[in-house]
């Protein structure tokens, strides 16, 4: 990569534990939250929701809630007349949905907000919310992907000719010719529907001040988030401005901008009240972002030994409502653009459908996509294995991409320069098949249970365009980096924090790129009117292209400290170092100066600067990959990320023959996202991410029946605890890219995408005497049972 | 969510309490479907208490009543009359406890919202009872975190109770 990506002379923290800076306050309860937040006058916000999954509103009556004491507001769809419906920048290749706030003339899902009272606190908005009467004429539902793929299925909406929101048939002659002339499987997989769950739930708090709307909110991006505002509101956006506390994690499910927050900011302005929304968990069942619900049909040409010649794919995703901004189609075009993982596989057609039903609009969740095409490709390699009958390993190897591969571009146009796909494949080989052999050691004399170990091998597009959601937004980041006149830096950048550990990353690059001590620097994120205009957090993207940013900022910096510091020590430039904050000649740490006196000197006695320089020590800039491709070509070809990250994972199970139930004994994971910054940081995400991939692989199930009534309340949705995750091995490669600063890739979902393809195919190897089809998630007790002769019958 | 504030609305039965929170006695008169977490984050300002679920469920709200870890989204303000409580605030007279230390060396936490259900129940747990590894996740299993995968807290809780051998 270009020199202007580059650490200071001295970096002492980048690769090192830092601990984080805003622990001390979170671990002593004064970290303040959206809920945490109030205001003398605040009035609260309670949502009245649709009850029916499909109906035309024939009539709100909401009279006697508005005659409530305390109740200042009841309003529906009617009374928002200046407000505009989310645009759709996507609509050459989409139908529109034309979401609005609250519900107009028609609702979609249980869930769907259609009128909100706003009174003096939440006690009294719940109480007469439930006084709220709505008339639907029921409509009947669509309630799976395969009711709504049926063109005689009821539409969702009448300006559709269909209920496909997104309808992409790419050119597949080659692929076709291909399967045409050899031996071809199909397989059709299925990925249940789960959602990230954050423990916080979403909420938002409007205020006016001076004229501007001020809202804090859990969202994922200030200056998305503000921009979407003004347009629907619709607002100048200078008069807007976002701010994000502390959230409680977000996981792609904040990435929205929901109905509440233009609601609780269009009552704000209204009524001249702070207004607040808090989220109640039973709401954020069936109103916050669902996701996954995919399907993947696989055709692929098999050679004799197994090989995959050529690969035709069908993904469908199901997308509930699909009332939600930005869209939620992109999961499935993700999935399609890692169809053939780290493999060989030259020949890859894949056409991809999102359809409209009538549950929860779906969105992003992390892995977003990625898991979908992991499980459907590795447990497909597995099925391949047993039916040609190959070693499933071997087949394996006969196709992962070797590093004198490299760069290789993937049939659906990802570029990747760099990686350890058969390195860390064998790496977790090596600690599975050991694991393995202990588990068989300690269980295999027991009749009522087996012991399978899976694999799963995978690249994961990371720090990607947001145009695949957006059809609008690209992928750039920013960053803001000012030395103040005592030596202290400030920097601002767009990204945002949910936990992942943002603020501390930037802290530690900014700190090593200048060469100060991290003390000295402050971190300001997540507020639009004092950070530049950055995208934020998704895709793994932050430390790669927010890193980018800063790194561009900061090398400006670092030039003109030099130069007022060459000028004051009479030194040349290129002789110079920083370190702990001082400059001096290298090899000698005397005389030097302090960025104190420098920066006293650039803001404050700025006679004293060399001849001819201008005043200041600042500097914004902007980084935006350049492989990175924001359009797909006609064949539907992409490289849509910045990067790509690589993981391998082995998991060793237990299966209880009796209750069907599964115990993960070992997780092994292999990853590569290139230069690490904070080691702990970087585990914890895959901790985090494998908890959620098993989560999804094996408990987690959000269930609608026939008529999409919402079948599974949060005490149903089985989140693992400490006693359901496993103790994780985690084995590092480091195959820094040469595209993206300093090598980084994304790491934020390696943990996620695995699980379900490793597990699954660890039952399948620990079942192989039954033959079963594992070809849905989740893989929960009942499911598992009745792949077990005998047993299929038990509940 | 708040109790009814300065404009009341129908007569909502109030009830008297005193209680002892972090070692401050409180005096007040409460609404008498109040939650205690309400009560504690509204009316007290002691938002370091979080609601994950309202349910009982995740564990978030813990706190420590009389000694015990007590789920305070699921009892009512009116409940605690004459009793102690201790929110994660009053862990620490300053600084923070060996616990919290360990939390914050070991990477316990993440976005830090499910923390103080965690400590809170940590805090009233006698680690003998807990052997090993598997004894500190049968200690925290009424605690969801969404973002660690619990390793970062397995560790935490390792190192405050000197069990990193187990590690
Ligand atoms: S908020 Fe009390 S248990 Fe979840
Ligand atoms: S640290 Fe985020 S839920 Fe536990």
């Amino acid at each position: 990569m270009a020199d202007a990506f580059v650490l200071g002379s001295r970096p002492v923290y980048t690769g090192t534990h830092v601990t984080r800076r805003q622990d001390d306050a979170l671990l002593s309860g004064r970290g303040a939250y959206v809920a945490d937040l109030r205001r003398d006058d605040m009035a609260e916000i309670a949502v009245v929701r649709s009850t029916v999954a499909h109906g035309r509103i024939a009539a709100i009556r909401t009279a006697e809630a508005a005659a409530v004491a305390g109740v200042i507001a009841v309003i529906t769809a009617a009374d928002l007349t200046d407000v505009s419906p989310y645009p759709n920048f996507a609509s050459a290749y989409t139908q529109t949905p034309g979401t609005f706030p609250l519900a107009q003339d028609k609702v979609r899902y249980v869930g769907s907000p259609v009128a909100v009272v706003l009174a003096e606190n939440r006690y009294i908005a719940e109480d007469a919310a439930e006084l709220v009467e709505v008339d639907y004429e029921e409509l009947p539902a669509v309630t799976s992907l395969e009711d709504a793929l049926d063109p005689d299925s009821p539409r969702l909406f009448e300006h559709w000719p269909n209920n496909r929101l997104l309808d992409l048939q790419p050119d597949d002659s080659e692929a076709a010719a291909i399967l045409a002339g050899n031996r071809v499987l199909r397989r059709r997989y299925k990925m249940g529907r789960h959602t990230a769950m954050p423990m916080e739930t979403r909420a938002c708090m409007a205020e006016v001040r001076d004229g501007r709307l001020h809202l804090w909110c859990t969202n994922q991006h200030a200056h998305i988030a503000r921009t979407t505002l003004s347009y629907v509101l619709p607002m100048a956006e200078r008069d807007i401005r976002v701010v994000i506390p502390y959230v409680g994690g977000g996981f792609g499910l904040k990435q929205h901008l929901y109905p509440e927050d233009v609601v609780a900011s269009w009552l704000a302005l209204r009524h001249g009240r702070p207004v607040r929304f808090v989220e109640d968990r039973a709401e954020h069942m069936i109103a916050a972002a669902h996701a996954r619900d995919h399907m993947v049909d696989i055709e692929a040409a098999i050679a004799d030994d197994g090989r995959i010649l050529a690969m035709r794919v069908q993904v469908v995703q199901d997308l509930g409502s699909a009332e939600i901004f930005p869209g939620a189609w992109c999961p499935a075009l993700t999935t399609a653009a890692h169809m053939t993982g780290p493999y060989d596989i030259g020949h890859c057609a894949v056409s991809v459908a999102a359809v409209a039903t009538n549950k929860t609009p779906g969105g992003s969740y992390r892995g977003f996509g990625v898991p979908e095409a992991v499980f459907a490709l590795e447990r497909f390699i597995d099925e391949i294995a047993a039916e040609v009958g190959v070693d499933r390993l071997d087949l394996r190897r006969s196709m992962l991409l070797q590093s004198e591969d490299l760069p290789y571009k993937t049939a659906s146009g990802a570029l990747l320069d760099s990686g350890s796909f058969a390195e860390s494949f064998e790496k977790v080989v090596e600690l599975g098949e050991a694991a393995h052999r202990r588990a068989a050691a300690q269980h295999g004399t027991d009749q009522q249970s087996r012991v399978g170990v899976g694999y799963a091998v995978l690249f994961e597009g990371v720090s990607p365009t947001h145009h695949g959601a957006s059809a609008h937004w690209a992928g750039h980041e920013s960053c803001s980096i000012e030395v103040l006149p005592d030596g202290g830096v400030r920097v601002a950048s767009g990204v945002t924090d949910q936990g992942q550990g943002t603020t501390t990353f930037v802290a530690t690059l900014a700190a090593d790129a200048l060469g100060v001590p991290i003390e000295t620097v402050e971190v300001e994120l997540a507020d639009s009117d004092s950070t530049p205009y950055g995208l934020g957090a998704f895709g793994s993207r932050q430390a790669v292209i927010g890193g980018g940013a800063l790194l561009l900022a900061a090398g400006e910096v670092r030039d003109k400290v030099k130069r007022i510091a060459a000028h004051m020590l009479e030194a040349t430039e290129d002789d110079l170092v920083i370190e702990a904050g001082r400059v001096h000649v290298a090899g000698s740490p005397e005389p030097a100066v302090t960025m104190a006196a420098i920066a006293t000197r650039a803001v404050i006695r700025t006679m004293d600067l060399p001849p001819g320089m201008a005043p200041g020590l600042e500097a914004t800039a902007r980084y935006e990959p350049e492989l990175m491709e924001h359009v797909p070509d006609e064949r539907g070809r992409i490289n849509a990320s910045a990067s790509y990250a690589n993981a391998a994972h082995a998991a060793v199970i237990r299966v209880d023959l009796g209750t069907g139930e599964i115990e993960i004994l070992d997780y092994i994971l292999a990853h590569d996202c290139g230069r690490v910054i904070n080691p702990p940081i970087v585990d914890g995400q895959i901790w985090g991410g494998i908890a959620q991939g098993v989560g999804g692989a094996l408990y987690e199930d959000l269930r609608f029946n026939d008529l999409g009534q919402p079948q599974t309340a949060f005490m149903d949705y089985l989140m693992p605890s400490a006693l359901e995750m496993p103790e994780v091995v985690i084995k590092h490669f480091e195959s820094p890219s040469p595209n993206t600063p300093l090598g980084m890739k994304g790491v934020g979902e390696g943990g996620t995408v695995g699980p379900a393809a490793a597990i699954g195919n660890a039952l399948a190897h620990a079942l192989a005497e039954f033959n079963p089809q594992i070809r849905e998630t989740p893989l929960s007790p009942a499911v598992v049972r009745a792949m077990i002769p005998d047993r299929g019958a038990a509940t | 969510m708040s109790a009814p504030a300065a404009r009341r609305v129908e007569p909502v039965a109030e009830v008297p309490i005193s209680v002892t929170v972090n070692a401050r006695a409180v005096e007040a008169v409460v609404p008498a479907r109040q939650l205690l977490a309400d009560f504690l984050r509204d009316d007290l300002r002691l938002t370091g208490t979080h609601v994950g679920c309202e349910q009982g469920i995740c564990g978030a709200c813990t706190i420590n009543l009389d000694g015990e870890p007590v789920r305070s989204c699921i009892m009512l303000a009116a409940q605690v009359d004459g009793s102690s409580i201790t929110t994660v605030e009053g862990l620490a007279s300053e600084g923070l406890s060996p616990l919290q230390q360990a939390f914050k060396d070991n990477h316990g936490l993440q976005c830090g919202f499910c923390t103080p259900g965690f400590l809170m129940t940590l805090a009233t747990v006698d680690p003998d009872e807990y052997p090993g590894t598997d004894g500190i996740r049968e200690a925290i299993s009424g605690n969801l975190c969404r973002c660690t995968g619990y390793g970062g807290i397995l560790q935490a809780v390792r190192t405050a109770w000197n069990r990193v051998e187990d590690g």
